[in-house]
């Protein structure tokens, strides 16, 4: 069983309410926080090898050291709440649950980093976590953890929560940013980065839910202490949003030790695939990392055995590996369709695209109406070279990131999946009526007990 | 000089630029859609992509956007990279995929930078076979033609609209592949210079809706080069023209003046050439006659009777000599009072003595900072306004990248990190302007205080001067205003006629001289009111006022008044008094009007387009236009003609030939010497390249043996320009001609107006062969100059009296350019603007009628009460139906 850092508490009735949290050791990592220099826990931070759990993993104690500091000019914290990654739903889960978890990383956070005001910019259809977390600060505020002077330290802090309107693009740092200070939620380029001018012109850290939970932990236990749990630079524990096709779907705690396998057949983790199913493939880390089929899921193109870290489910690039991403854990058994499910992630990007950049703005678009007519039996077989000609021009070559997001599972669906797309060309009535399968690339697997 | 390789091949590269310009400046082809010129670089469209290389050795290279990377030393880069190409080509696929190929039934057909760039990249065959997505269209008013499924999302538009030009009504909604770009419903654009969208949009999104209703592709059309005719900045323009009618108005880069932009007056005003109301035949007593009929009048009326003429701020330099030539120096007048004439007169005199330079508009753009005295430029000068935005806006921008350094190019990272930093900017008017929101510091305050505020400036600055009796909330303002000036080193100074205030423009010059004292490299700009009013006031006329003596005194006067309604600028009372006094009223113009209506012989005057003709801007700038057609109607001829032809007659040479233009503009430089090098402004007559000349229709022109075939099957010879070195052809030089005789940009490859850079020294700088147009004010030495330190008096309110001041209008002020339907739908009423305090005085609400009383007139509009108006001052819309002749700077009754 490994180790649980975050939300080990959440079993406990009435966690929700500070005075439950405060009970069972809440707001000791202020405590102990305030009595530090600010710039020592950033070197916590560093110590314990914590990486951005947003997806894209940035060293956080880095992120945080790169902060500029000019004098006269407020900072600020910027709590990114607005999880809106298909299949990552690890954020929702901390926050409904153990709320003041969050609380208590952003005060620490915000003292280390000299913000007196402090965003959660949350999603705007976690419309009744913002009552949560609402009702959470003014608790905290009500002790004594927020507003004027805390624990007599001289340290004033306000969290405010602010509503997305609904756009996964506001996810990305910089929109997000455009979006809390009022304007369309585009991407800015930079640089400049936010670390220099990001809200209000003003120097500004951005970091995910999960990674400020984190914060917590690591000034209780320590960043030595929190560096040993895991393997390498996977270090402490990482929430895993699971679902799909697995019989026990729903967020856990991994301490990055375990293997793919284990946690996918292991009954501590998703409890192995409903009705004696086959796994056919997994997306590991939210729904822009590559698809990964089975044979390459739990063992890399080398033999070895992949593990839940970030490098490991990196291995083998993108031509045999994928992403720990957001730990959005998705899985396909055998009666799933591939272009199916490449059909709804484009649909998906296509529809969130900002509209900013040519690539994505036009290409998303025009790969949702080549997988619509692959997928209902209308395609053409150059379509499936046209579709890998576009994803491969749009990545790389956009302004942020979310048209590598789009491109990326498209490109992996047909270089792992390209018999099952010539199927549907080919088979156009028969795919109508049936899946494909689990044809010849993976690798039926008995269920390994963990 | 940064030296960079593109495939393999080395140059030197001016540094600082982008890879995008450098290789543009390098004249090759590379396809760009969201980058300007005068806008910077977003990286949004993704077209510019070439590969870069880490050096000579690295063979796979990485594509890049070359309006996101800057010029280095040693760069190694590809435009012809396979992979480079095969993307460009990619992206133009992209936006094809949702453009629906209209070009047929575009307007933009045939000038469209889509066009361009697809033929550019080479993509032609289509992958996507699904259906394209629509939009609904808005009405966005009388100058824009709104069709958003053209959109190839771009984002030029709003970048222009809104971060460019200060407009707020144009924004980008929606997300994804549907992303709309225009307004949050349907009405007319607010901005003033909606116009450009036009030209700024790549394809056929914003077109000119006045060019839609009498269409005529670009090939097709007839163009020359012109100047605007609606306001005192002189921006360049190219006039077309098909069928006898003038068709549109596009800009003419000058990167002196304009840039890349025009105002929605100068660009929609042309249609008064097109007018019902144009004076169309020669009229003796208000009957048409033939030209000999007339050519007989005149002998008589002129040849028996002393003449007098009154010269026109709107008619060309030509026009005006050639009516002094014909009167007589000492019996040339201006069609202003004493008092107007003297505030003009002030300003030629300041300019004549070369101690502070004269701001052009690009000067305005890259000064660090600006005051505004009494001017409201936004209606005024709209240009220069424009111009005064982009000071404000790039000092911030360097202001900004200062500590952490951008390139300027670097727009959205530039604005990322200026936020709302802006230069400095104080702007001193009467009342609140359209652009107080972008200035460090509004005041507005009576014309004396404003010259105050202007003297306590410059003695902060420079002290030369003891203040008596002001209040130290001036003075401190003042100081703080001399501070900030003090820490710039280009400041611009910009004030105007408006004011009618003679104490403000000394104000304005001590400012400028105090700075120029204090070590700076100030420059000052003088807005007046008419496209020439620079030009006739350096003829140094007398004033009307002496013309009225002289016709009470003098019973036998012939009076030849030139392209100028009396009755606009001067009381009726007092005209009417005038021309009754004459014996002969000798009308010259090109639209019916009051004073027309009191012609005794009426001659129709060309206007612009039907003529040749300079005019001299605000900053003493002569800039030729050059006639775009030969109009259907052997009357319609240059004043300048008629009044040779005049000339002619009385000295009994009637038979002789009309003077060439070259002569009459060598006449003007012999006979008033502060014309000389005039005739500099644009090439002569006799100016040929290898013995071709310059021809006003593009080598596509089409349907020339057709067009005249209803009236003869042969094609008629082509007139000869006898005035110009361009043909009314379309065979003819077809290189780059001299900068100020380009009749239209158009190079291989380059339909759309975006062919200019082909015609740069380097993108966004120079013409080659510099920029038209000779300043005839020149810098003189160093000497430091005299400063006027006579300061007026405090403003005082007055006993049941007030200071009548004009409210200028950027739609309606302007004489000719109401004509065009367009401009006179957006002229507002007319109003009379009053305090709170005063209205509460007079017992009058918005919207009551006031009556104003002056000496002989009476006027009624309805009340509007402005906020910021001082006590004592009324305000009313200049030019508009209802306020012409109003005695401005004066003090009038008002009645309920």
């Amino acid at each position: 069983m490994g180790k649980k850092l975050l939300i080990d508490r959440v079993g406990i009735e009435g966690i929700r309410y500070f005075d439950t949290y405060r009970k069972h050791g809440g707001y000791a990592s202020v405590e102990k926080a305030f009595k530090m220099a600010p710039a020592d826990i950033v070197e916590e931070i560093k110590k314990s090898g914590l990486r951005g759990r947003g997806g894209a993993g940035f060293p956080t104690g880095m992120k945080w050291s790169f902060l500029a500091k000019p004098e006269g000019v407020p900072r600020y914290l910027v709590c990114n709440a607005d999880e809106s990654e298909p299949g990552t739903f690890k954020d929702r889960y901390l926050m409904e649950f153990i709320p003041h978890l969050l609380i208590e990383g952003l005060v620490v956070s915000s003292f280390a980093l000299g913000s007196n005001r402090t965003f959660i910019y949350i999603r705007g259809e976690y419309a009744w976590i913002v009552d949560i977390l609402e009702q959470a600060i003014e608790e905290a505020r009500q002790n004594g953890f927020l507003g004027n002077n805390i624990l007599n330290s001289g340290f004033d802090c306000e969290i405010y929560v602010q509503r997305g309107a609904g756009a996964y693009i506001c996810g990305e740092e910089t929109a997000l940013l455009e979006s809390l200070e009022g304007k369309r939620g585009n991407p800015r380029i930079k640089p400049p980065f936010p670390a220099v001018k990001g809200l209000w012109d003003s120097p500004t850290v951005v970091n995910n839910v999960e990674t400020l939970a984190a914060v917590v932990p690591i000034i209780n236990m320590g960043g030595d202490a929190y560096s040993q749990i895991g393997i390498g630079k996977s270090t402490g524990t990482k929430l895993i949003s699971a679902c799909g096709n697995i019989n026990r779907p729903g967020v856990y705690e991994i301490d990055m030790t375990i293997s793919v396998e284990e946690f996918v057949y292991s009954d501590e983790y998703c409890g192995g695939i409903p009705n004696g199913k086959k796994l056919k493939a997994c997306i590991p880390g939210g729904s822009s990392v590559p698809i990964l089929p089975a044979n390459l899921l739990f063992k890399t193109a080398k033999g070895e055995k992949r593990m839940m870290t970030y490098e490991s489910l990196a291995d083998g690039g993108f031509q045999t590996g994928s992403m720990m991403g957001s730990g959005g854990f998705i899985v396909l058994d055998e009666d799933q369709c591939v272009v199916r499910h490449t059909l709804t992630l484009a649909r998906f990007y296509r529809h969130e695209s900002c509209g900013q950049c040519s690539p994505c703005r036009e290409g998303t678009g025009w790969m949702e109406k080549i997988l619509n007519n692959i997928e209902y039996g209308r395609g053409k077989m150059n379509d499936i070279d046209l579709l890998w000609d576009i994803q491969r021009r749009i990545e790389g070559n956009t302004i942020c990131p979310l048209g590598d997001a789009a491109a990326w599972p498209v490109a992996a669906a047909i270089r792992h999946f390209r018999d099952e797309f010539e199927w549907h060309v080919l088979n156009p009535e028969e795919s109508q009526k049936r899946n494909y399968g689990l044809a010849n690339y993976a690798e039926p697997r008995e269920v390994v007990a963990s | 000089m940064p030296k960079i390789f593109i495939d393999n091949t080395s140059y030197e590269v001016k540094a600082g630029k982008n890879v995008l310009e450098a290789c543009l400046t390098l004249g090759f082809d590379l396809p760009y859609f969201c980058w300007h010129p005068a806008m910077g670089s977003v990286g949004a469209c993704r077209q510019c992509a070439v590969k870069v290389y880490k050096d000579e050795n690295d063979t796979s290279g990485k594509i890049i956007m070359s309006c996101m990377e800057g010029v280095r030393d040693g760069m190694h880069l590809s435009i012809d990279d396979k992979a480079a190409k095969a993307f460009r080509e990619q992206v133009i696929e992209w936006l094809m995929t949702n453009h629906p190929h209209d070009c047929p039934v575009c307007d933009e057909g045939g000038s469209c930078h889509l066009q361009d760039m697809t033929v550019m990249t080479g993509h032609d065959y289509r992958r996507y076979d699904y259906k394209k997505r629509t939009y609904v269209n808005q009405y966005l008013g009388p100058f824009i033609h709104h069709e958003m499924n053209r959109c190839i999302q771009c984002y030029r538009c709003v970048r222009f609209y809104k971060d460019y030009a200060g407009g707020k009504d144009l924004n980008v909604f929606a997300a994804h592949n549907h992303v709309y770009f225009g307004r949050e419903k349907d009405g007319t654009l607010e901005s003033p210079f909606s116009g450009n969208l036009a030209e700024v949009c790549p394809t056929g999104v914003f077109t000119d809706k006045t060019l839609r209703q009498h269409y005529t592709r670009k090939w097709d059309l007839t163009s020359a080069p012109s100047v605007c005719q609606h306001c005192s900045v002189g921006c360049n323009t190219i006039a077309g023209e098909r069928y006898g009618g003038l068709r549109n108005i596009v800009n003419r880069y000058n990167a002196e003046v304009n840039g890349y932009f025009l105002c929605d007056r100068g660009r929609f005003g042309y249609e008064f050439v097109n007018s019902e109301n144009r004076i169309t035949k020669p009229q003796v007593m208000h009957q048409a006659v033939d030209e000999n009929a007339l050519m007989h009048h005149l002998e008589t009326v002129l040849t028996n009777h002393s003449l007098i003429g009154i010269g026109s701020p709107r008619a060309s330099m030509e026009s005006n000599f050639a009516l002094l030539d014909l009167v007589g120096k000492e019996n040339f007048f201006c069609g202003v009072y004493n008092e107007e004439m003297m505030l003009e007169r002030r300003i030629t005199d300041i300019l004549d003595s070369g101690k502070i330079p004269v701001a052009s508009l690009k000067q305005i753009e890259d000064a660090d900072a600006v005051v505004i005295l009494g001017e409201d430029i936004w209606n005024t000068a709209p240009m220069m306004a424009l111009a005064v935005r982009q000071s404000v806006m790039k000092t911030g921008g360097r202001e900004a990248t200062e500590k952490t350094p951008m390139p300027e190019w670097h727009e959205l990272a530039v604005k990322e990190l200026q936020q709302n930093t802006k230069g400095f900017m104080v702007n001193v008017t009467v009342t609140e302007t359209s652009l107080d929101e972008i200035a460090s510091l509004n005041i507005n305050a009576a014309p004396d205080d404003i010259a105050r505020l202007g003297f306590a400036i410059a003695n902060h600055i420079h002290p030369s001067l003891e203040l008596k009796n002001f209040e130290e909330a001036v003075l401190a303002k003042a100081k703080t205003i001399a501070d900030e000036l003090l820490k710039c080193s280009n400041p611009v100074i910009i004030t105007g006629t408006s004011c009618y205030n003679d104490p403000v423009l000394r104000a304005a010059f001590d400012i400028a001289a105090a700075l120029k004292a204090a070590g700076k490299a100030p420059a000052i700009a003088f807005v007046v009111p008419e496209c020439n009013s620079m030009g006739l006031a350096m003829m140094r006329g007398h004033a009307f006022d002496t013309a009225v003596r002289r016709v009470n005194r003098e019973p036998n006067v012939t009076a030849v008044i030139l392209e100028q309604d009396l009755y606009r600028n001067l009381p009726a009372g007092i005209v009417d008094e005038f021309l009754s006094k004459c014996r002969n009223i000798i009308v010259l113009d090109s639209l019916n009007n009051a004073t027309t209506e009191k012609a005794h012989v009426l001659i129709p005057a060309s206007t612009f387009a039907e003529g040749d003709g300079t005019l001299i801007s605000y900053e003493g700038r002569a800039q030729r236009y050059y006639q775009v057609y030969v109009p259907d109607n052997k009357y319609i001829r240059e004043s300048w003609k008629w009044l040779s032809r005049m000339k002619m007659i009385i000295s009994g040479k009637a038979n002789g030939h009309d003077p060439h233009h070259d002569s009459v503009i060598s006449s003007l430089e012999t006979a008033l010497r502060q014309f000389a090098g005039i005739s500099a402004a644009a090439p002569s007559s006799g100016f040929s390249i290898h013995g071709e000349q310059i021809p006003r229709e593009p080598h596509r022109y089409s349907g020339r043996t057709a067009m005249l075939a209803n009236r003869n099957v042969s094609e008629p010879k082509p007139v000869a320009d006898g005035d110009s070195p361009l043909s009314f052809t379309m065979e003819g030089y077809q290189g780059t001609p001299p900068s100020s005789a380009i009749p239209f940009f158009w190079k291989p490859g380059w339909n759309s107006p975006q062919a200019v850079n082909k015609y740069q020294q380097e993108i966004g700088g120079d013409l080659i062969g510099g920029n038209p147009g000779v300043r005839l004010f020149v810098k003189s030495s160093g000497n430091m100059p005299e400063f006027f330190k006579d300061y007026p008096e405090h403003f005082r309110e007055r006993q049941n009296k007030w200071l009548l001041l004009p409210q200028s209008h950027v739609f309606g002020s302007d004489e000719l350019s109401v004509y065009s339907a367009g401009i006179a739908g957006r002229s507002p009423e007319p109003y009379m603007g009053l305090s709170p305090v005063d209205a509460k005085m007079l017992d009058v609400t918005e919207g009551s009628q006031v009556t104003i009383k002056s000496e002989k007139e009476e006027y009624s509009f309805p009340v509007k009460i402005v906020e910021s108006l001082r006590n004592g001052i009324v305000l009313v819309s200049k030019g508009l139906p209802g306020t012409q002749g109003m005695s401005w700077g004066n003090w009038v009754e008002l009645a309920k």
